[in-house]
């Protein structure tokens, strides 16, 4: 059944944190202001790679109205920071490696100032050999750009013998797919407000998607233990995995410091393009072959990613996307190499769907081409390798049992949009083309995804929470979790709610304080949904136990008759409470409060990022292609989702949608191209996100909800994979529309502008 | 949360501007070429108008100019002189009013993050007051200057034809 507000019913609800949104009265943290607060700001290197040879402070030091220039001296602890590795400096002192290093930062008591303190400084730079491709950093004697190298990770995953199964492959396709480097682009650019409290503490609130890891990062810079930093960290206007990573945080906590004032730090649209992490461009080359009944005989791959000049969690983007080019589908052979290069473009890292999306494409890329190749219908082919229930993962590794594969493969087939293909297929020139111009050209076509969620195999991935009565009678839900617009409030009040009978006037949500909440793991990786239900699993029995306790005594009744209902605790009947929980909170003696500690379920293969738990999905696009124009405008999507059980209804369609959105983007659109290790692109006159204008057509989802039986897993992550299958889809369409394969994104519309002579015959119909 | 107080004293040089500020009279002094999203959000720290790009792309500083939809990163204080401003805090004619376009924006999730939100219903709220009864083309044309990277815009698209009906109803029974 498609999902929307209609088939929903009464579990469409209004999300808690939206009353505020609507009307403006939300502060986001880049909105706070404080008495007698500072503006930071921070310099940026001039050069892509340069040695730096002198860094001169004192006139910008004796502008009026600055109160601090801060530059490498001046890192009480560790001058660097990672999530996985610290290899990005604070502050550059040897070597810059990319435009958005850092070198100084001021703190005036206005921006003005601090503009013109960031002219003042003066440094002497010695410009290096720009390595601004892969290719050029792996060259060798290439200058490194760490002391171990210009490789950041390798990975690899091999079965059998793929080179040699080529030879009894009755087809081979070989292609090589380039994905472009994409920007998250989160209206609300980063920053925030940093106050050293009297008590000598730092609050610090700037969105993360990972308080208590950014309270770690930030101990080390400063050299403070973690309990003199408070992280407030939601709401956060957009992240989508980039605000994930410190950004301006150590900045502004040091300055903060430094200057015993408040300090507001608010990039600039200019300086988050600069500094700012984007996609992983990925240089994807696959080589695979069919026996001519259409199994897949042999898949090689080889992986080249452009990881900018630092680690974040470049490695683990890497990992995700060797497990991806394996996907959903059976092999004989498989040969999978991939790298992930250092060079002096800008930072790659996290970012919804986490070397999927390059993944994805180029897989389903392959699957198109061989499928034309053996002449088998592009969705039948699929079939006929697809994993099913039972099958182990990509790796060959045990995952949880699910046939989400098969699910969307034939719920895809039976929907409107296929069949629309089928029709058109056994009628080809018929009634529809018949009112269309002839240089507009439409096509179908489709793509799976599978899609690991949680951390993987041997990273830590911590999850669980808390819940408590209030003294003041409210039930506290606590999470570390952070709310960037994805509805993980609406979602937690709904679990609770659902769960346990309460109201919603009963709750108080508490996340993104790290002051407040316990370890719960990052909200990334499209876990927190089911984070949050398993948590709540957990803790439901003992804590409803402990609830009726309270009000079995205070009422003088036995707990066995009574139940947990809106407003307080009712006999079993339900009805008016017996007691309200601020009466128990009131009377009780002891707290009423029940916490969970677990690990996200992994695999038990010794393969680092592994997944245990996937979600599917098969998505269905129909194009329309202008031949005079070559543009490309997206008419009618379908995505079919295996994910278990829907939480929260508008969430869902909005993660669908949202995530199709960024994937027409990535399709159609974006590209922050880069010259010489420097940006093209400053702003959004020139990096074009799609409007609502490139977004207007239909978009079904269909959710499919069964999970085997006795499955103990529940909800499936949602929140990534609508933004992968959307692109492999579209170039599919373009190829069903105008015959023209795509191998690189976002499409290039001069490769789809029809040469005069073919139009001339298409108009006068010679 | 913290207090949200005003950072600094409102600046006392440059002209003093009067314009109406959601129906009341204000006077702000500020140099001529000021921003009004800077008067707006620093000096007055009515922070529903955000900022997202500042060169009048994102739209989510929108304002209405008597009435018309304008970016405030590109006006300046003197082309507000004698005008009347409308900001999302004053969209809907009183503190605890919902106009049926952020009505609509609830029930039908027109809204992730909610940072585009202001701007984007500022936007369709002046399309609505123009043509109670927009066509789709009309709503796209109306809200293409307003940038959402989160909800892919299907629900902003049935929120506004959601808001369109809330009127129609409410012309029908009132």
């Amino acid at each position: 059944m498609i999902l929307n507000r209609k088939t929903a019913g009464d579990r469409w609800r209004i999300r808690p944190d939206g009353p505020a949104k609507v009307t403006g009265k939300l502060a986001y943290l880049t909105d706070y202001a404080a008495p007698d607060m500072l503006y930071g700001l921070v310099l940026r290197s001039r050069y892509p790679h340069a040695r730096i040879r002198a860094i001169r402070t004192e006139r910008a030091r004796t502008l009026p109205g600055v109160r601090a220039v801060l530059t490498h001296r001046d890192v009480p602890g560790l001058n660097a920071f990672g999530i996985s590795r610290q290899d990005q400096p604070v502050f550059c002192f040897d070597l810059v490696r990319y435009v958005g290093d850092a070198v100084a930062a001021v703190a005036a008591e206005t921006p003005e100032a601090a503009e013109r303190a960031l002219e003042l400084i003066e440094v002497d730079y010695e410009p290096l050999p720009v390595l601004d491709t892969p290719e050029k950093a792996l060259a060798e004697g290439a200058p490194k750009l760490h002391p171990w190298g210009n490789v950041l990770h390798t990975n690899e995953y091999k079965r059998g013998d793929a080179d040699a199964a080529f030879a009894a492959c009755a087809h081979v396709v070989e292609e090589t797919y380039f994905t472009p480097r994409q920007m998250h682009t989160y209206l609300e650019t980063e920053g925030g407000l940093f106050v050293p409290e009297p008590d000598g503490r730092l609050t610090v609130y700037a969105p993360t998607q990972h308080g208590l890891l950014d309270r770690l990062q930030l101990s080390r810079i400063l050299a403070m233990p973690e309990d003199r930093i408070r992280v407030v960290s939601s709401p956060i206007g957009g992240s989508f995995g980039g605000k994930d990573e410190l950004n301006i945080q150590p900045y502004g906590a040091l300055l903060a410091l430094a200057t015993g004032r408040p300090v507001k730090i608010h990039n600039s649209r200019r300086e988050s393009v600069r500094a700012g992490l984007k996609r992983h461009p990925m240089k994807i080359t696959m080589k695979t072959g069919i026996d001519a009944s259409g199994r897949l005989l042999a898949h090689k791959v080889r992986i080249v990613a452009d990881t900018g000049p630092y680690a974040t969690l470049g490695a683990e983007v890497l990992n995700f996307a060797t497990e991806h080019v394996i996907g959903p589908y059976r092999y004989a052979n498989l040969d999978v190499e991939s790298v992930s290069v250092y060079t002096n473009n800008g930072m790659s890292g996290e970012f919804r769907g986490f070397g999927g999306n390059q993944a994805i494409f180029a897989l389903e890329g392959q699957m198109d081409r061989l499928a034309a190749l053996a002449g088998i219908d592009p969705w039948e082919f699929r079939l006929i390798n697809l994993r099913r229930s039972g099958d182990p993962g990509p790796f060959g590794q045990r995952i949880a049992r699910t046939d989400g594969a098969y699910q969307v493969w034939a719920k895809l087939k039976e929907s409107e949009l296929w069949r629309e293909r089928e029709a058109a297929a056994s009628d080809p020139g018929g009634k529809a083309d018949a009112t269309r111009p002839p240089w507009i050209q439409t096509g179908i076509g489709a793509a799976m995804v599978m899609h690991g969620f949680g951390l993987g195999y041997g990273i830590p991935d911590p999850a669980g929470g808390r819940l408590r009565l209030a003294e003041d009678g409210k039930i506290e839900a606590v999470f570390g979790y952070e709310e960037f617009g994805q509805g993980l409030l609406g979602t937690l009040e709904m679990l609770m709610m659902d769960t346990f009978g309460f109201a919603r006037d009963d709750l108080r949500l508490v996340v993104g304080d790290t002051d407040r909440v316990p370890d719960s793991g990052s909200s990334t990786a499209s876990r927190t949904t089911a984070m949050i239900w398993q948590s709540l699993r957990r803790m439901e029995g003992p804590f409803r136990r402990k609830l009726l306790e309270a009000a079995a005594a205070l009422l003088g009744r036995p707990a066995d008759g009574l139940r947990l209902g809106p407003g307080g605790v009712t006999d079993a009947k339900g009805g008016e409470p017996l007691i309200r929980y601020a009466d128990i909170a009131a009377k009780m003696e002891e707290p009423i409060e029940e916490e969970t500690h677990f690990h996200f379920p992994v695999s038990d293969i010794e393969k680092i990022g592994a997944h245990f738990l996937y979600s599917y999905s098969a998505v269905a696009v129909k194009v329309e292609v202008n031949r005079l124009t070559g543009r490309v405008r997206v008419l009618d999507q379908y995505h079919a989702v295996a994910a278990g059980p829907v939480v929260n209804p508008m969430g869902y369609v909005g993660q669908i949608e949202g995530g199709s959105g960024m994937a027409l983007g990535f399709a159609l659109l974006e590209d922050a191209i880069m010259e010489n290790g420097r940006y093209l692109t400053g702003n959004l006159d020139t990096y074009l996100i799609p409007t609502i204008a490139d977004l207007s057509g239909r978009v079904a989802v269909e959710p499919v909800e069964d999970l085997p039986e006795d499955d103990p897993y529940g909800p499936r992550g949602i929140g990534e994979i609508g933004s992968v299958g959307l692109a492999p889809a579209i170039a599919q369409a373009v190829y069903e529309a105008t015959g023209i394969r795509i191998n690189r994104l976002p499409i290039d519309p001069a490769l789809l502008i029809a040469k005069p002579e073919d139009l001339w015959k298409a108009v006068s119909g010679q | 949360m913290i207090e949200r107080t005003n950072p600094a004293p409102v600046r006392t040089e440059g002209t003093v501007i009067t314009f109406t500020l959601n129906g009341e009279p204000v006077a702000v002094a500020a140099p001529p070429a000021r921003r009004l999203v800077d008067v707006l959000r620093h000096d007055l720290l009515l922070t529903g108008t955000k900022i997202g790009c500042e060169i009048g792309r994102c739209g989510a500083c929108m304002v209405l100019v008597d009435g018309r939809p304008m970016n405030a990163c590109l006006t300046m204080m003197y082309q507000v002189e004698g005008r009347k401003v409308t900001t999302i805090e004053g969209i809907a004619g009183g503190p605890e009013a919902l106009h049926a376009v952020q009505r609509a924006f609830l029930e039908e999730g027109g809204f992730q993050c909610g940072y585009c939100t202001p701007g984007m219903i500022v936007s369709a709220a002046v399309l609505l007051a123009e043509r109670p009864d927009p066509t789709d083309e009309e709503i796209i044309d109306a809200l293409s200057g307003n940038l959402c990277r989160c909800t892919g815009y299907g629900g902003i698209l049935r929120a506004v034809r959601r808001a369109a009906e809330i009127g129609r109803e409410e012309r029908c029974h009132g």
